[in-house]
């Protein structure tokens, strides 16, 4: 009797050392380790050995591992992804959400946008008749390379198919007059962010949708301001004066969506949100290589920039 | 038994080489075998473990094809399949699928032999009956003793009534009881007119049930008649011990007699065929010698087996001196 | 001959039947088919999609290795354990004792891609993963592509030890799947004795991956009857040629 006792004790005193070793092995997924860990999409084919759309999905799980915390921001891990939707989709093309998955997240640099529709074109290739894939590269034409006249090809195209949202054919003749961007650009994220597969993506559009509220808020206040000026022949010194005393331009202040406040920036003497501090500038930063969509991937942008 | 009997079995000049890999000199197993089996006798093939007994039934069952020479067995090639309808086979070690029961072993065999399907209940029933297995019919042959396998395979063997049977060692590692059981079974299918030919080195087993032998040792048969031949007068000996044996006598018996003489001093031995002793007691007596004793000397298959063996070690070791 | 290869294959199967390592990579398979429920759920789309796919992918692996396992010790072990003796002596040419056994073991193979299809088709219904025609496609042709493997391994174990027969016919399997690539490679190569080489094998080697539909029956992509029918003609006739082959060499083998 005691000696069984005693087996079993010993079992489980070793059976708790096993599991204090492994809890010190790092369980982060290979994917998180870099593009190190991708193979060749050739490579991943022939290592398959027939068992191609089961090694698809295993590449497909560790992609969406790496937007689901295993890395702080995977905006930064575009090219990996990329690189492991390009196995993905070689290995079984007949996915579907995998294309527009790399299009949500590589949105780092010039680079990986550009490498997100060589996907996407992929996807269109696959699947002519979804017209998401079309509307997602228009996307990165028009927002991320600010090329209007691909943008807008892209959006027809989409139009055309069956099943597309109405306002996509009027959204197209705005691109093509390269008119003001901010409607188009909150139009398009309300149809991303409507359609975001998932809570993470969500909420990167939700950043988008909150700037560009926030940049037509202080637009408002421009307005207000320019009739400020006419009525009191002076600008504003701080932007509560829009708002107090009895010539007041504007009943009340819009307010900031975060709970901040808005002021005039020292540098430029522009309306901002504290929360930014900076104006939202739709078009003219969109250059190639520049990348402001969010506050967040506009820090990275600037290591990246750094790195060039 | 009657050495006129229809041949059943034929093997002449058989050779079989194994090549025990590529590039090394093959193996001469069996060395130019003839020999033949004669219509419903028990033909035994003696010999010591290696000696080629295993490969020469093989080859006659079709399971190792001869290098060169022929054989037939009831005047068909042994290459060709048709005949062996008429030919029950059990082999050395019994290997069976353990997990049938004795009923469902036999039916096995008897749908691959093709008795018909009406047929086969009561054939079945019999031939467990006649090996003495009734009993066990239902159990598993994982259950099975050794003695029982050994005669389940025997009922294997004959379950399409075969006309000659082929056994290989049925007696061996079994306890003097089973092996009294096979025995009987054995002798049984000579009386049921059967041909049966059995591989074995037990040497008793021969003496009390086959009627021919053959002596192989090193894949060639150094010997081949019936088994009376070795318990026959001619082949049997007696030892005449003698007193006061002249000079002119002990000539007499070596030269008329040819006894094998061994002078003991007082006493003079003399080892003769049985079938002459009388006439040499009848010498001696006239020449006034004294008989002291007669003792028939029973020279087994044993000896003659070893003596053969011992022949051909012999030959082989002067041949490599 | 039919009754007697019938009673071969029938004694087959109730021996492999027998084997526990059967059921433990039946148990294994069914056991993937269930876990790809949990791994789906670490995809927020098409997850049942990756149910499928996991399911589907888990039969046609375990089915092959079943089919190797059992298949490379099928005639070997007869002979090995001399059961044969006693069957070949009687009025069983040799070539029927080989295609009994390799019936008996297709059958049984397929018996447990038919256990497996179920719990597949059951983890679909209750998971709400939808089932068109192309999954049973997919699952025939699974079926064709075991039967193929049986063949090769039932070949390979007609003249050689398990642990050979398993490397061979493991290595069928892999080429198998890949002559496709193969054959890419050689039409790419500027060298024409490689294009010849890589030519002869696409068409000597099995070609596995025709007997593969996962993706059409995973996004219920449009199949033609030349992609059901021809691969199981194909393999029909592949099998013949095998099974003959080794017919062949297992008539000239000695039972030593």
């Amino acid at each position: 009797m005691i000696d069984r006792i005693a087996c079993v004790l010993a079992v489980a005193l070793l059976a708790t050392g096993v599991d204090r070793i492994h809890a010190e092995i790092p369980s982060t997924p290979k994917s998180a380790k870099g593009e190190a860990f991708v193979p060749q999409p050739q490579l991943a084919k022939i290592a398959s050995l027939g068992f191609d759309s089961l090694a698809s999905d295993y590449y497909w799980l560790q992609a969406i591992q790496l937007v689901g915390g295993a890395v702080e921001d995977p905006s930064a891990h575009g090219y990996t992804i990329g690189r492991l939707v390009d196995i993905v989709t070689q290995l079984n093309p007949h996915v579907g959400h995998p294309y527009r998955f790399a299009a949500i997240w590589m949105t780092g640099s010039e680079n990986d946008v550009r490498f997100a529709n060589e996907l996407l074109e992929r996807a269109i290739e696959n699947h002519p008749s979804d017209w998401r894939n079309y509307f997602y590269k228009g996307f990165n034409h028009f927002y991320y390379l600010a090329e209007y006249p691909e943008a807008a090809d892209e959006l027809e195209a989409a139009a055309g198919i069956a099943g597309s949202p109405a306002y996509l054919k009027r959204l197209v003749p705005r691109l093509r007059s390269q008119s003001e961007g901010l409607e188009v650009a909150a139009a398009m994220l309300s149809e991303l962010h409507r359609s975001a597969p998932g809570p993470a993506a969500r909420v990167e559009y939700e950043k988008a949708l909150d700037e560009i509220e926030t940049e037509r808020r202080a637009r408002m206040l421009d307005d207000a301001r320019e009739r400020f000026k006419k009525r009191h022949g002076r600008d504003i010194e701080q932007v509560e004066e829009l708002a107090v005393g009895p010539k007041r331009v504007l009943r009340e202040l819009p307010p900031e969506i975060h709970g901040w406040e808005w002021m005039l920036d020292n540098r430029t003497g522009e309306i901002v949100s504290s929360y930014y501090k900076a104006r939202y500038q739709v078009h003219q930063h969109h250059r190639p290589g520049l990348f402001t969509p969010s506050a967040k991937t506009a820090k990275t942008n600037v290591r990246e920039g750094s790195e060039q | 038994m009657t050495t006129e009997g229809r041949e059943v079995v034929r093997v002449e000049g058989l050779v079989k080489e194994f090549r025990p890999g590529l590039g090394l000199r093959a193996k001469r197993v069996l060395d130019g075998i003839t020999f033949s089996v004669q219509e419903n006798e028990i033909f035994g093939l003696v010999g010591p473990n290696g000696a080629g007994k295993t490969t020469m039934l093989k080859t006659l069952m079709g399971l190792i094809r001869p290098t060169a020479g022929t054989a037939s067995i009831l005047g068909h090639d042994i290459q060709e399949s048709g005949f062996r309808k008429h030919v029950g086979f059990l082999p050395e070690v019994s290997y069976f699928y353990d997990y049938l029961t004795g009923v469902e072993f036999l039916d096995f065999y008897a749908k691959l032999s093709g008795v018909p399907r009406a047929d086969r209940p009561e054939r079945i029933a019999t031939l467990l009956g006649w090996v003495g297995l009734s009993h066990a019919g239902d159990a598993r042959l994982r259950t099975y003793s050794k003695g029982m396998l050994q005669r389940a395979g025997i009922a294997q063997a004959l379950i399409h009534d075969p006309q000659i049977v082929f056994l290989d060692e049925p007696m061996s590692g079994l306890d003097p009881l089973g092996r009294k059981e096979i025995r009987d079974l054995i002798l049984r299918l000579r009386s049921d007119g059967k041909t049966v030919f059995m591989n074995t080195h037990i040497l008793s087993d021969v003496e009390m049930v086959c009627d021919r032998v053959a002596i192989i040792v090193e894949g060639k048969i150094r010997y081949e008649g019936q088994i009376e031949h070795f318990i026959s007068s001619d082949q049997q000996r007696a030892d005449v011990v003698l007193a006061n044996v002249s000079a002119e006598l002990a000539s007499t018996l070596e030269e008329r007699f040819r006894a094998e003489l061994r002078d003991h001093g007082q006493q003079v031995e003399a080892r003769v065929p049985e079938k002459i002793v009388s006439d040499l007691l009848r010498a001696c007596l006239e020449a006034g010698a004294q008989v002291l004793s007669v003792t028939p000397v029973r020279v087994s298959l044993e000896s003659i087996f070893l003596e053969t063996v011992e022949e051909t070690t012999h030959a082989r070791e002067q041949e490599g001196l | 001959m039919f009754g007697r290869i019938a009673t071969i294959a029938n004694n087959t199967v109730r021996e492999a039947v027998r084997n526990k390592v059967l059921y433990a990579l039946v148990f294994f398979a069914v056991l993937l088919i269930g876990v790809g429920v949990l791994l789906s759920t670490l995809s927020y789309v098409e997850q049942e999609r990756i149910i499928q796919d996991v399911g589907l992918s888990a039969i046609r692996l375990f089915s092959a290795l079943i089919s190797i396992f059992l298949g490379v010790g099928l005639i070997h072990k007869e002979v090995d354990r001399r059961t044969i003796y006693t069957i070949v002596t009687k009025s069983v040419a040799r070539w029927e004792f080989l295609i009994g056994k390799y019936l008996g073991l297709v059958a049984t193979v397929w018996m447990q891609v038919i256990v497996m299809s179920v719990a597949f088709l059951a983890v679909s219904y209750l998971t709400g993963a939808p089932i068109h025609a192309q999954h049973f496609y997919a699952l025939l042709l699974t079926a064709g592509e075991v039967a193929m493997l049986v063949a090769i391994a039932t070949f390979f174990s007609a003249f050689t030890t398990p642990m050979l027969a398993s490397f061979f016919t493991g290595g069928f399997y892999v080429v198998g799947h890949l002559t496709r690539d193969l054959k890419q490679l050689g039409s790419q190569s500027d060298v024409e004795s490689v294009k010849t080489a890589a030519n002869v094998l696409y068409r000597l080697l099995p070609d596995l991956e025709s007997f593969n539909l996962t993706v059409e029956a995973l996004h219920g992509l449009p199949v033609t009857p030349a992609e059901v029918w021809f691969p199981l003609l194909y393999g029909l006739a592949y099998i013949s040629v095998v099974l003959l082959l080794g017919s062949v060499v297992f008539h000239f083998k000695d039972f030593r």
